[in-house]
């Protein structure tokens, strides 16, 4: 096995005095553990606690026939219409098998806080048919609890990059330009707290990334209580599989926050990041989302509210009429101002 | 009837007196051969004659001395030496600063010269005189040598009316350097403008339409002030340094001639 030196590029050596790896051409030194090539991310994951007594067989689960969803009510919760698809539920019987989640973060914003943002949302958007505007079925809104993993990690991560500056200068016959090169490392810890990947299969990931963030400071330990009055749905991602999306966040976070400590170069090209977790533990917890289902000409639109912060979110569709009217009277109306400055520039250095 | 008399007195005094301001003026114009073809360039007297007298017209109307001289040798010096002496010791050259241009060509050798003096110097600058030798090569590669005169005197007339406000041609600022007004052009340029601005419009409301998105990162989520360095350096590696000539620079060099005179010029084949 051979390794290349950051800084020179010359073939590096283990050094016994240090035990460290050393350039025999530079003199650079550097940690073995820069030269492990995998990323060591292993979590511990702790899913959910088990529930008091009684307090499972007051909660039922609703399943539709339509998408298969599943969803959790409190018992004195009558629920009729699926969150998902909008088509109608059946109830399927007591709650059993499910986790108690750790905590629930409780809605802070009601329903008509969620119909007016997405009033407002709708009608922000340009470009929007007219005909949507008028179809969409605000008062279909749905309070939901989203199963959330929540990840925690302290990790250490060891980055290497190359810095380029740039300086230049001139006399009466020759202009300088002088890049000069350095080699940057950097070693330290960062910590990450309740990082949420959605536990749903059903809820599309994007779709609940984009309401973020949530502020877990709110935060509770879970009672079956908060659930009176919204459903609930139950996770069908164990955290396991729920991994690899928050390693990945996990990543590119300490690579721009390591990143970020370094300046005053003109370009820095990373050459090498090493990036480990230590107590990387998981929990499970609900959130509170608002959902909507609107279906158009055979397709379905769906909007989200974070019911915590109230951001609101949601794809639109497109009026491609209104599209290329608005384009072509933007056309028209910066083409005649753009000419008369062209001739303008023109009359001006003639 | 007194006062007609004094008026159609003042009136003749005047007019006498403005005809002998024109005619001495003529005279001064038209007394010199600015001219001077030893190389027999020129084949009719009727041409040479009437360059002559446009290069006369030139020099009073300007104050400055537009000449030509065609010779088949340089009595072994340079061409620019030769050019510099010709004009010192024809005594050419308008007022104290002896302001003015000779155009020296040598049919043999096919060598021509440039010799700039007083205001000369201001008005051709190098990358004038560059342009001028460039507009008449045409004419002189094909021994079109009248043609070429004429263009030198029209060219010379233009480059010194042009130095009078100030800002005589030179690099970026010449002749054909200058744009046009091209409405079509202009249209062209609006439409894309147009296009553009446009489509950055409509693509803002379109993209605005689209809110769903993946988090790449979890910056959100970073526990403030827990970065901690443990380690760090920034080691210089090495430099190199990148050299490039700069541009050639703007304005008239000059250089002093055998009699001690400020010259400037230029030289070449053509």
């Amino acid at each position: 096995m051979e390794y290349e030196c950051p800084a020179c590029g010359g073939s590096l050596t283990f050094d016994s005095k240090s035990q460290k790896i050393k350039c025999p051409f530079c003199d650079s030194e550097y940690e073995i553990s820069q030269f492990e090539e995998n990323d060591g991310m292993n979590w511990e994951v702790r899913p959910g606690s088990q529930w008091d007594e009684g307090e499972e067989s007051s909660m039922e689960v609703y399943s539709c026939n339509s998408c298969g969803g599943e969803i959790v009510c409190e018992d004195t919760t009558v629920s009729t219409s699926c969150p998902y698809c909008g088509n109608p539920v059946v109830l399927k019987g007591k709650l059993s098998g499910m986790l108690k989640p750790d905590y629930v973060i409780p809605f802070k914003l009601d329903k008509n806080a969620a119909k007016a943002a997405l009033r407002r949302h709708v009608s922000s958007k340009k470009l929007v048919p007219a005909l949507f505007k008028d179809e969409n079925h605000i008062d279909e809104i749905k309070g939901v609890y989203i199963p959330f993993w929540l990840f925690n990690a302290n990790v250490s991560a060891n980055m290497n990059y190359r810095g380029e500056r740039i300086r230049s200068w001139s006399d009466s016959k020759h202009n300088y330009v002088e890049h000069s090169y350095y080699d940057i490392y950097r070693e330290g810890n960062v910590i990450f707290d309740n990082i949420p990947v959605d536990g749903s299969l059903k809820m599309p990931n994007d779709l609940m990334e984009s309401i973020e963030p949530f502020d877990f400071s709110e935060a509770v330990e879970f009672k079956k209580s908060y659930l009176a009055g919204y459903m609930a749905d139950k996770y069908d991602i164990d955290a396991k599989d729920s991994i690899d999306i928050a390693n990945n966040r996990v990543k590119t976070s300490t690579e721009d926050i390591f990143r970020d400590t370094v300046g005053g170069y003109s370009s820095v090209i990373p050459q090498s990041s090493v990036v480990n977790l230590q107590h990387g533990s998981a929990q499970y917890a609900l959130y509170p989302v608002w959902l909507l289902n609107t279906t158009w000409q055979g397709n379905t639109y769906t909007f989200a509210m974070n019911g915590q912060t109230g951001k609101f979110i949601g794809d639109l569709p497109m009026d491609k009429k209104a599209y290329w009217k608005k384009f072509r009277m933007m056309a028209g109306i910066f083409a005649v101002i753009g000419t008369v400055l062209a001739a303008v520039i023109d009359y001006m250095f003639v | 009837m007194r006062k007609q008399i004094l008026l159609i007195a003042v009136s003749v005094f005047l007019i006498i007196g403005f005809f002998t301001v024109s005619v001495t003026a003529a005279e001064a114009g038209s007394g010199k051969v600015l001219c001077l073809d030893s190389a027999y360039c020129v084949k009719s007297d009727e041409d040479l004659a009437a360059l002559n007298d446009k290069l006369n017209d030139i020099s009073a109307r300007q104050n400055c001395e537009v000449v030509i001289y065609t010779t088949n040798t340089f009595d072994g010096k340079t061409p620019t030496d030769y050019a510099d002496d010709y004009y010192d010791a024809s005594g050419y050259g308008w007022g104290k600063d002896k302001s003015g241009i000779l155009f020296v060509i040598n049919p043999q050798s096919r060598d021509w010269a440039i010799s700039t003096c007083g205001f000369g110097i201001t008005a051709f600058t190098d990358a004038g005189q560059e342009y001028m030798v460039e507009q008449m090569s045409g004419a002189l590669s094909e021994n079109d040598y009248l043609t070429a005169f004429n263009q030198y005197a029209d060219l010379c007339d233009e480059f010194i009316t042009q130095a009078r406000t100030g800002e005589p041609y030179d690099n970026g600022s010449l002749p054909g350097e200058e744009k046009d007004i091209n409405l079509a052009v202009d249209i062209i340029i609006g439409l894309v403008i147009g296009i553009i601005i446009a489509f950055i419009i409509v693509g803002t409301d379109k993209a605005a339409l689209k809110t769903v998105r993946r988090q790449a990162d979890a910056n959100n989520y970073i526990r403030s002030g827990s970065l901690r360095l443990t380690r760090q350096h920034d080691n210089f590696l090495y430099k190199n340094v990148d050299v490039t000539e700069r541009e050639s620079s703007s304005g008239s060099s000059t250089h002093t001639s055998s009699s001690g005179a400020t010259h400037g010029g230029s030289s070449g084949k053509f």
